[in-house]
């Protein structure tokens, strides 16, 4: 056996095909930043599980829409699909379900199991998209179509620049809705705003990236930052920040260890929390005792 | 800026409820700019039902709340927020988004800054400005939740029991900050609260919720606490249950 071939990928090779890989690399970068940040949002209205409910609905629409290109007259684009299903499970999450006697958690994990279930009988009839359709729901997808980025990159920025202007009014209404009608800051639709933003980018990142590691930009790292800072104009940033870095790392990672992309990137991304841990737990010691090993 | 006695809110036959249901009779009520109205009534008498309604996060069973003003800004201090203490907000964070109204979402500036900083010292918190509002007392909470209010210049300042979770000296400087503030600004106070010795003693206008009489009455302390309806809602406890307890 070739001494070269079983020490796996070398540098040289990554420089070499740079080309290929500037894109995937570019489009974990965008996807782990924008929902780093959109997640904390997520995750400070303890909803993470809306998240995996979303981005499985649009693994759906992209296997809807494979399935349609197949079979229907007509043609409907992958990031469509993803986008059409999303939004219309974030709109059927918010329904007011308590009004018909159910739980908000049973009714999530009814849109989880629907839209997954769905994604695995519509990939079903579209053997010859298997491929695809497994590199949506496990995040496996090793390169990104230029159109593909492009909508990653002009989302990401829409989104995020919503967030960052409403950022004020968007934290008052998660901290207290109440306090915020009061003050005469419109709740309902900035509600809307914020989910449809959280919903419609969820969609695209899950059609460049896979459901694994959408979800789990989407949650890892905002529990990261949170464990580290006290205010969330630091939590914020800091949630990109390391979302960003999961995202280029677990590509790394899944390049030099031969390894499924999204699943490192998702492993990258659950292993930024011990250590975010850690860092607190040393941080807490240092104040209270003024030494790190007293 | 408004005028001291200018009507700021008026409730017409308003009748409170929850679901539809009634639990008090219909009334009518004007908050004017500069009064203090306090509100008193026994333990779920529907007084949080009633300043709920009235700021809108309740719907009227019948009649209706009307803003006499189309730029009226209110504010409220609940009488406990429901919070997640995991929230990352500084007081300081807090006291800022009282500054956030409609149409101001954008990112705060220096104006603000300065804002925030005067409440916070108008309520004898600015020593709590950089710590985690998580991690505060009950009473250090309610205090920088006053500030939040008093950030956002309201001219009309709802108080749900704000002063349950201070003690004495930081109740009666709670209320003494109400009053400069309201003497400075014209600002109408609507507070609830259990102080038989604040509604005496400080309020213009006493609005009684006495729901096992089937009354809301509205007056002057004097009127209010020599009306029979306050004598049956506040009488003192029979001489044999006292010896008691």
């Amino acid at each position: 056996m070739d001494d070269a071939a079983a020490m796996g990928p070398s540098w040289a090779q990554f420089v070499e095909g740079w080309s290929l890989y500037r894109d995937p690399i570019l489009c974990a970068a965008i996807c782990g930043a924008v929902l780093g940040w959109l997640g904390v949002h997520v995750v400070l209205r303890r909803m993470v599980f809306v998240t995996a409910a979303v981005s499985q609905a649009a693994g759906l629409g992209v296997a809807v829409a494979f399935w349609a290109a197949m079979h229907l007259p007509w043609a409907i684009s992958p990031v469509l699909g993803a986008s059409g299903v999303a939004l219309l499970v974030a709109a059927a999450l918010a329904l007011p379900v308590e009004r018909w006697g159910l739980s908000r958690a049973a009714w999530l994990g009814a849109a989880y199991v629907a839209t997954w279930a769905g994604a695995v009988l519509v990939g079903d009839r579209i053997a010859q998209q298997a491929h695809d359709v497994s590199s949506i729901l496990f995040g496996s997808a090793v390169l990104v179509e230029p159109a593909v980025l492009h909508a990653v990159a002009l989302g990401g920025l829409i989104v995020l620049a919503t967030h960052l202007v409403l950022q004020p009014a968007l934290v008052l209404c998660a901290f207290d809705p109440d306090g915020a009608r009061v003050q005469g800051v419109p709740v309902r639709v900035l509600e809307v705003v914020s989910w449809t933003g959280i919903a419609a980018f969820t969609a695209i990142a899950t059609r460049a990236l896979g459901v694994l590691p959408v979800f789990a930009f989407a949650v890892l790292p905002p529990m990261a930052a949170l464990a580290l800072g006290r205010r969330v104009q630091i939590v914020l940033p800091l949630s990109a920040s390391i979302g960003l870095a999961a995202g280029v790392l677990g590509y790394l990672l899944a390049f030099f260890g031969e390894l499924p992309v999204g699943a490192s990137q998702a492993a990258v991304s659950a292993s930024m929390l011990p250590i975010a841990l850690s860092i607190r737990a040393l941080t807490v010691r240092v104040k209270t005792t003024g030494a790190p090993g007293a | 800026m408004v005028a001291t006695g200018e009507p700021l809110l008026r409730a017409e036959a308003l009748v409170v409820g929850h679901g539809g249901r009634p639990i008090l009779p219909a009334f009518d009520l004007e908050v004017r700019a500069g009064e203090l109205l306090v509100v008193i009534g026994r333990n779920g008498s529907g007084k949080t039902t009633l300043v709920r309604t009235l700021l809108g996060l309740l719907p009227p069973v019948a009649g209706r709340v009307r803003r006499l003003r189309s730029d009226l800004r209110l504010a409220h201090v609940p009488q406990r927020l429901p919070f997640d203490p995991l929230f990352p907000l500084s007081a300081w964070d807090v006291v800022r988004l009282g500054t956030v109204r409609r149409g101001r979402a954008l990112l705060v500036g220096h104006r603000e800054t300065d804002v925030v900083a005067r409440a916070l010292e108008a309520v004898g918190a600015d020593a709590l400005a950089r710590q985690s509002f998580g991690a505060l007392s009950e009473g250090q909470r309610q205090r920088v939740l006053l500030a939040r209010a008093l950030a956002g210049r309201p001219d009309l300042l709802v108080l749900d029991e704000p002063t349950g979770a201070l003690d004495e000296v930081a109740e009666r400087e709670a209320v003494e900050t109400l009053r400069s503030v309201r003497a400075e600004r014209s600002m109408a106070v609507v507070l609830v609260t259990h102080e038989l010795d604040i509604a005496r003693s400080a309020a213009d206008r006493v609005l009684l919720v006495d729901r096992e009489g089937g009354r809301v009455l509205v007056g002057t302390p004097f009127e209010l606490f020599e009306h029979e309806a306050f004598r049956t809602s506040f009488r003192p406890p029979l001489p044999e249950l006292a010896s008691n307890g």
